[in-house]
């Protein structure tokens, strides 16, 4: 079992991982906020911080998650997706306002691994949780798992699929109530996924974190500029209420540039309905190489 | 409606004169229905690997029964709240030794669909394999296995006709405009203190009160009757890979955490070791969320020692919606940690008393030997 604190033994999975640059990553992340903080020397003991001993671990793997979330939809690559595989480090704070940062290392695989290639990719994120409200901020950096011209070529391979797929799409969901994805319907998928990413993203707390259950009624619309518009109802499980979100996303995606994603989800028992838009930025995230 | 219509056709297909089935006596009426439902599926032909739905699991257990009559009889637990019959099967190698029980039940969330299947995995193993296999022939010698295959009846059929991804059970409240307890909130540990909800439109509604569903009480009455001679109570869900031990509704920890984690990290890495999956090992309340009125924190309150929840795959890639292609991996890896924990109760119930014998027999050997030699 993981202890909370204490970082493992890099030689843990017998691929010997320097810890060194790690370290480094976090220190640079911990400068940055003390560059950008009014007070404080870059110690998150000041401004009130002070380390969590009583951090749940659920925290761990939830602020993880929500910062690959993050990761997943700024990338914009439904070829590129990434889980979650293991956290191994992390430390974390909380303050007067029961707000808490979480500094993580974790590793993430491929959603869609290549035959047999199983790679680890490694993640450092900071995720600052601002007690019950959504939106962590989160800061994330992740080692490169696919070449990028090989990434582009994947997407675009799938921007293609998805042009050549009948209007409307005649399933009643995806996957189908046995779990099976008809190969010819996973770009959909795919996609859906990094769409339902910013909105996982968007509606994660300290106490409520999301996943996807099922995807429901797709709907493609043709555009000017060849760009895949489409929109779909996802079934989001919230794992703390154990509900199910019905959201309606509509996105528009083209290989290589920035993902737009407009989101309205129904809240269980509660008249008002929430409802986001994003335009990707143009910042691309981080990325390491030969890491 | 539709699993009575189902059953009704099939039987309305076989006995031409037509069959009133009334399912209220369904108990009384199961050895009429066994000599005429003539296998329109044979167990040969049964796929483990399939997801069934709740008709074809009732066959399914018929059919072991007859199959395996030597160690296998069906028990009658209680009716659902949609009058549906509750049945465990009972793994018994009939001898003199005494025996301990090994609880397992599946499907207490009606969406998630892997955890029967599971169950219906390790009858199968279990049966396929006492015969030939040492390590399970061990088991049963002082070991009686009871497998509910599904708990949560109705929300599983629920789940085959109308909505996949229910999870509570279907009694009506509020006037007929609110269904479903979760049962896994419904059991009489520390009801409804945490972790739960006494609003029925919520997903962890904990019921009118503890143990106020039919099928906690069914389930409950049988385990207390038995309780003396339960050593091991498991409970399986999905999703989330994840071996959980008391408590949820508190941070305290049983008198015997300390081995709990033992026999659950072990059981964790014969998991691992057979498809490289991993699955943490913790208290509920520590790697989950809190949560109260579960049923295996009630168990480990009436003094079973090992109650563990086992949330199998997967990590929330599919969820609740786990592929059948996905079924035989996981009930393979799962079947070797069960058998794990098995062996650690089996250790330390039995062989512990043999090994001290064989062992002072040994020294009294050595000793006699190095006697005579001396001579």
């Amino acid at each position: 079992m993981q202890p909370l604190r204490q970082p493992l033994p890099a030689s843990r999975r017998g691929n010997p991982l320097p810890a060194a640059p790690l370290l480094a990553l976090l220190l640079l992340l911990a400068l940055q906020e003390a560059a950008g903080a009014p007070a404080g020397s870059g110690g998150p003991e000041d401004s009130g911080w002070h380390q969590d001993t009583e951090l749940p671990r659920r925290l761990l793997s939830q602020a993880a998650r929500v910062a690959l979330h993050f990761f997943n939809f700024r990338a914009g690559s439904p070829s590129a997706l990434r889980m979650l595989a293991e956290v191994q480090e992390s430390r974390a704070w909380i303050n007067q306002k029961k707000e808490r940062k979480v500094d993580l290392v974790f590793t993430t695989e491929l959603y869609n691994p290549e035959e047999g290639n199983k790679r680890l990719g490694k993640c450092s994120a900071r995720v600052f949780f601002r007690n019950e409200k959504p939106r962590p901020a989160v800061n994330v950096t992740c080692a490169q798992l696919i070449e990028k011209k090989k990434r582009h070529e994947k997407d675009y391979q799938l921007y293609k699929r998805m042009k050549q797929l009948q209007n409307p799409v005649d399933v009643v969901s995806i996957p189908d109530n046995h779990g099976h994805i008809d190969p010819s319907l996973k770009p959909i998928w795919d996609l859906a996924f990094l769409g339902s990413s910013y909105v996982m993203w968007e509606k994660t707390t300290q106490f409520l974190h999301y996943y996807m259950a099922q995807l429901s009624r797709v709907k493609q619309w043709k555009t000017n500029d060849d760009a895949i518009d489409f929109g779909y109802t996802v079934l989001l499980h919230e794992f703390s209420t154990q509900e199910i979100i019905p959201c309606h996303i509509h996105l528009v995606w083209y290989p290589g540039k920035p993902l737009k994603v407009k989101d309205h989800c129904q809240e269980p028992h509660t008249p008002e309905e929430a409802s986001g838009t994003e335009e990707g930025s143009a910042v691309a995230p981080t990325e390491l190489s030969n890491f | 409606m539709k699993p009575l219509l189902g059953t009704f056709y099939i039987l309305g297909m076989l006995v031409p004169g037509g069959l009133g089935y009334d399912r209220s006596l369904a108990q009384h009426r199961q050895e009429v229905v066994d000599e005429i439902v003539s296998p329109w599926r044979s167990l040969e032909t049964y796929s483990y690997n399939r997801y069934h739905p709740m008709e074809e699991i009732y066959q399914w257990m018929s059919q072991i029964r007859e199959k395996y009559t030597e160690v296998v009889t069906q028990h009658f637990l209680g009716m659902t709240y949609e009058s549906r019959p509750m049945y465990c099967l009972k793994i018994s190698q009939p001898s003199n030794n005494p025996k301990k029980i090994i609880w397992m039940d599946c499907g207490i969330h009606a969406r998630e669909w892997i955890a029967p299947a599971f169950c219906q995995w390790f009858v199968k193993e279990i049966l396929q394999n006492y015969k030939d296999n040492s390590r399970i022939r061990r088991l049963l010698k002082n070991l009686d296995f009871y497998v509910l295959p599904v708990l949560n009846i109705d929300g599983y059929i629920y789940t085959w006709t109308t909505d996949r991804l229910w999870r509570k059970s279907r009694s009506s409240h509020n006037n007929g405009t609110c269904f479903g307890t979760d049962l896994n909130r419904n059991f009489n540990a520390s009801w409804c203190s945490i972790g739960a909800s006494h609003n029925c439109q919520e997903l962890t509604f904990c019921g009118t009160g503890p143990v106020s569903e039919p099928e906690t009480k069914a389930v409950s009455s049988f385990i207390e009757s038995k309780k003396e001679n339960i050593v091991c109570f498991l409970t399986m869900h999905s999703y989330g890979q994840l071996i959980l031990l008391p408590y949820g509704y508190t941070t305290n920890k049983p008198s015997n955490h300390e081995e709990l984690i033992q026999v659950g990290q072990k059981a964790a890495n014969a998991l691992k070791a057979k498809h490289g999956t991993n699955y943490r090992v913790g208290s509920s309340a520590d790697i989950l969320y809190a949560t109260s009125g579960s049923s295996r924190d009630w168990a480990r309150d009436i003094r079973i020692p090992f109650s563990y929840t086992f949330e199998l795959r997967d990590n929330g890639t599919y969820g609740f919606v786990l592929p059948e292609a996905q079924i035989q991996a996981t009930c393979e890896e799962a079947m070797e940690a069960v058998l794990s924990v098995l062996d650690d109760v089996y250790e330390k119930y039995w062989h512990s008393n043999s090994a001290e014998k064989a062992m002072s027999t040994a020294v009294v050997l050595s000793l006699l030997m190095s006697f005579i030699s001396l001579l």
